[in-house]
């Protein structure tokens, strides 16, 4: 059924029943006859007699009706939800009236409550809907001359891995991941629906770690301009509200020096490096050139945990958006504190608690740190610390 | 202790804020930096040829404007004079007034106006706040969002010499008895091992009283304008700038002594929950301090005389501003030894 201002002919006179109001119709005594014409149009009567209401479809002629009512399908529609003003249809002609016009326009919204448009539920589109609709949307005339091969591996719910071939001007995909492959993108399929909807920004979610990207980082650029942008089936337009929006995404580079990159290093191999101060002996984390309590210079490393102790957390239950992404995280989050085995008793870091154990979390609890898969040298290596379990059953 | 004695007196001669309020759209920077300028400079009976320099302070990353002193050099009177720029974090106020001190006490100028600004709406606080924290360690985990109140406002302050209070000023004059300024480095993790590093809190104070021969802080001072940027700390710290010990903060709060009219009242003012535009914030502190001596703080003017007031700073983590100012120029006679 076509329908207009979301929503259609058929259900305005479905629902008319249950729109009645039969104490307010006792006296009237009337046949109306309803003619929509175009697509999702039709014929309709309503009779209505000392309180009481029969709506029938009527495939011939309107008969025996006091008034009759003319109009296309789209103007029934938009005048029944008020998007078209009853009297500019009248004098434009687009809406005609056999009979009393007047008395209608009284009548009617006397014994029928108000048509509303049923609510739509907003289309859930998954990764592998878009990722499937891409070939229709390839543009040949942007991606002359391109030969790539581009893996998706695409996790989490709706997700899959498929190949895009673009070669020769044209643009095929297929399941799994071929090899060889000119790149290759990793990340959870809601991130790649909300890339290509448009509530996620690409370099956003590139900057921050929600893409990983293999092999020619330019080609994973430039595939974007290959495809016209996805549409979700049935979108209406929104209307154009012009707004600006300017995020600089800046590059940015720091040398650690030799104290801070031993540290990371130590990351690396998967190590907690401190340096430890001759003259206090507390451990240092971050490590740093001199233990400003002492001021002295401090020279030597010592390795801690990689176990620890749970000194004090906080549990949070309302996230504020990270600046960095505009994401929210799931709440709850647990923050803990936590000295690592070996260290001196106030040098706590502060670490992630993997979600699982909040239930479980108390002070004094002993922790063991959560890795990365692949570790770089980075703060990004170290997830967080999770309960240790093998503790946890002694 | 070592005698700490300045090398001249330093008195504040004038006071002026604008109102604050979280979105001050009347103005912009400029117009909200004169407003102030203005009051301090009608507060003082001065005009802007009697300021000899000019102190400015702003978190610019916040605003996201380079140089911001430039822009408002209309609304500070800067033009053609001889002017400084202090970006300190949350402590900015105060450092302002720490620089103006030592400006005057120096005896390079006779005369100095400091302006303190914010406007939190303009820029991105939470850009700025990200780009504070360290590169190397913390800014891929922090999440960037200033935790306490968020304001517009500006606040100015007019110092002069001893010498130049004594030709007569329009207001009494509020001296600046000795300022610190602390961080021992701790990191907030260090707070919450084992056990506790002594905080900068305690550090700043313990030095400032001890150089200063004040045994009792509790019964010396009158009022202390306290910069506590969240509720939940201002309990925590009047422990450790009163060098108390175990829970007596918590008994003297129970005891009603924080009240404003207890033994030792805290921020008549409202205090920086009630607003933070934050170049301005620390520098409201000893602001109001000195309107409680001279008895200028309407409608929340403590009843009792105001002699002796406390007033301090904070920024990040826990970078410390602490300050003394007196109703009279009498102190000079304390042992220091």
């Amino acid at each position: 059924m076509t329908e207009y201002f979301g929503t259609t002919v058929a259900d305005i006179f479905a629902t008319m029943p249950k729109r009645f109001k039969p104490e307010e119709a006792k006296e009237v005594d009337i046949a109306i006859g309803y003619e929509a014409t175009g697509e999702g149009g039709g014929k309709w009567k309503a009779t209505i007699k000392h309180g009481t209401l029969k709506v029938e479809t009527v495939d011939g002629d309107l008969t025996g009706c006091k008034t009759t009512i003319h109009t296309d399908a789209e103007t029934f529609v938009g005048v029944t939800l008020g998007k078209i003003g009853a009297l500019d249809a009248l004098s434009s002609q687009k809406l005609r009236v056999a009979g009393d016009p007047k008395f209608l326009m009284l009548l009617l919204p006397k014994i029928f409550t108000p048509y509303a448009a049923p609510e739509k539920k907003p289309v859930s589109v998954t990764a592998r809907d878009i990722i499937t609709t891409i070939a229709e949307r390839f543009r040949p005339e942007k991606a002359e001359g391109v030969a790539m091969t581009i893996g998706y591996d695409l996790t989490g719910e709706g997700g899959g891995r498929w190949t895009i071939v673009i070669r020769d001007g044209k643009c095929a995909v297929r399941g799994g991941l071929a090899d060889p492959l000119t790149v290759k993108m990793t990340m959870e399929a809601k991130t790649y629906a909300g890339m290509m909807l448009g509530t996620i920004e690409a370099v956003t979610a590139f900057t921050s770690g929600q893409v990983k990207i293999e092999g020619d980082m330019a080609a994973a650029g430039a595939t974007a301009k290959f495809f016209r942008k996805y549409v979700v089936p049935g979108a209406t337009e929104a209307e154009e509200l012009i707004s600006l929006r300017v995020t600089n995404a800046i590059e940015q580079r720091f040398a650690t020096g030799p104290v801070m990159g031993h540290w990371f290093a130590g990351l690396r191999e998967k190590k907690f490096l401190a340096n430890r101060c001759p003259k206090c002996g507390r451990t240092q984390i971050p490590p740093r050139e001199i233990c400003a309590w002492c001021r002295v210079r401090v020279h030597e490393f010592v390795e801690v945990g990689p176990k620890g102790v749970v000194t004090h957390f906080d549990i949070v239950y309302f996230a504020s958006p990270d600046p960095l992404t505009g994401a929210v995280r799931d709440t709850p989050y647990a923050t803990a504190y936590v000295v690592f085995d070996g260290s001196t008793e106030r040098e706590a870091v502060t670490m992630d608690l993997k979600k699982e154990d909040i239930p479980r979390l108390k002070e004094g609890a002993r922790v063991r740190p959560v890795w990365a898969e692949v570790t770089t040298g980075s703060s990004r290596d170290l997830i967080g610390v999770a309960l240790d379990e093998q503790e946890e059953s002694l | 202790m070592k005698k700490h004695a300045k090398n001249g007196n330093v008195a504040i001669i004038g006071i002026g804020q604008t109102s604050f309020s979280s979105h001050k759209e009347d103005q912009n920077q400029v117009e909200m930096v004169q407003e102030a300028v203005i009051n301090a400079l009608a507060d003082a009976g001065l005009k802007i040829g009697d300021i000899d320099c000019i102190v400015h302070g702003n978190m610019e990353l916040f605003e996201m404007q380079f140089a911001p002193d430039l822009w408002h050099s209309l609304g500070t009177g800067a033009y053609g004079k001889d002017e400084y720029r202090i970006t300190t974090g949350g402590t900015t106020g105060a450092t302002l007034v720490c620089a103006a001190d030592n400006l005057v006490a120096s005896g390079l100028y006779g005369t100095v106006l400091a302006i303190g600004m914010e406007k939190l709406q303009e820029g991105n606080t939470t850009g700025g706040i990200t780009n504070m924290a360290d590169p190397l360690w913390f800014r891929n985990l922090q999440t960037g969002a200033l935790t306490g109140t968020t304001s517009d406002g500006a606040c100015a302050m007019i110092f002069t010499s001893e010498e130049k209070v004594k030709q007569g000023t329009k207001n009494p004059p509020v001296w600046i008895r000795d300022h610190i300024q602390v961080h021992r480095e701790e990191t907030i993790p260090n707070l919450f091992g084992f056990n506790k590093p002594e905080m900068t809190h305690h550090c700043a104070a313990r030095t400032l009283f001890a150089r200063n021969g004040i045994q009792d802080p509790v019964a010396y001072f009158d009022v202390f304008e306290m910069y506590d940027p969240s509720a939940w700390w201002a309990v925590d710290w009047l422990r450790e700038f009163f060098l108390l010990k175990g829970d007596e903060h918590l008994r003297m709060l129970e005891a009603g002594d924080f009240d404003l009219d207890g033994r030792i009242p805290i921020n008549p003012s409202g205090g920086v929950i009630a607003s933070n535009p934050i170049g301005a914030t620390a520098m409201l502190r000893p602001a109001e301090a000195a309107l409680q001596i001279r008895g200028d703080a309407g409608g929340h003017q403590i009843k009792k005389e105001v002699r002796h007031a406390l007033a301090s700073g904070f920024g990040g983590t826990f970078w410390t501003v602490l300050m003394i100012l007196e109703k009279e120029l009498n102190w000079q006679e304390v042992n220091h030894d």
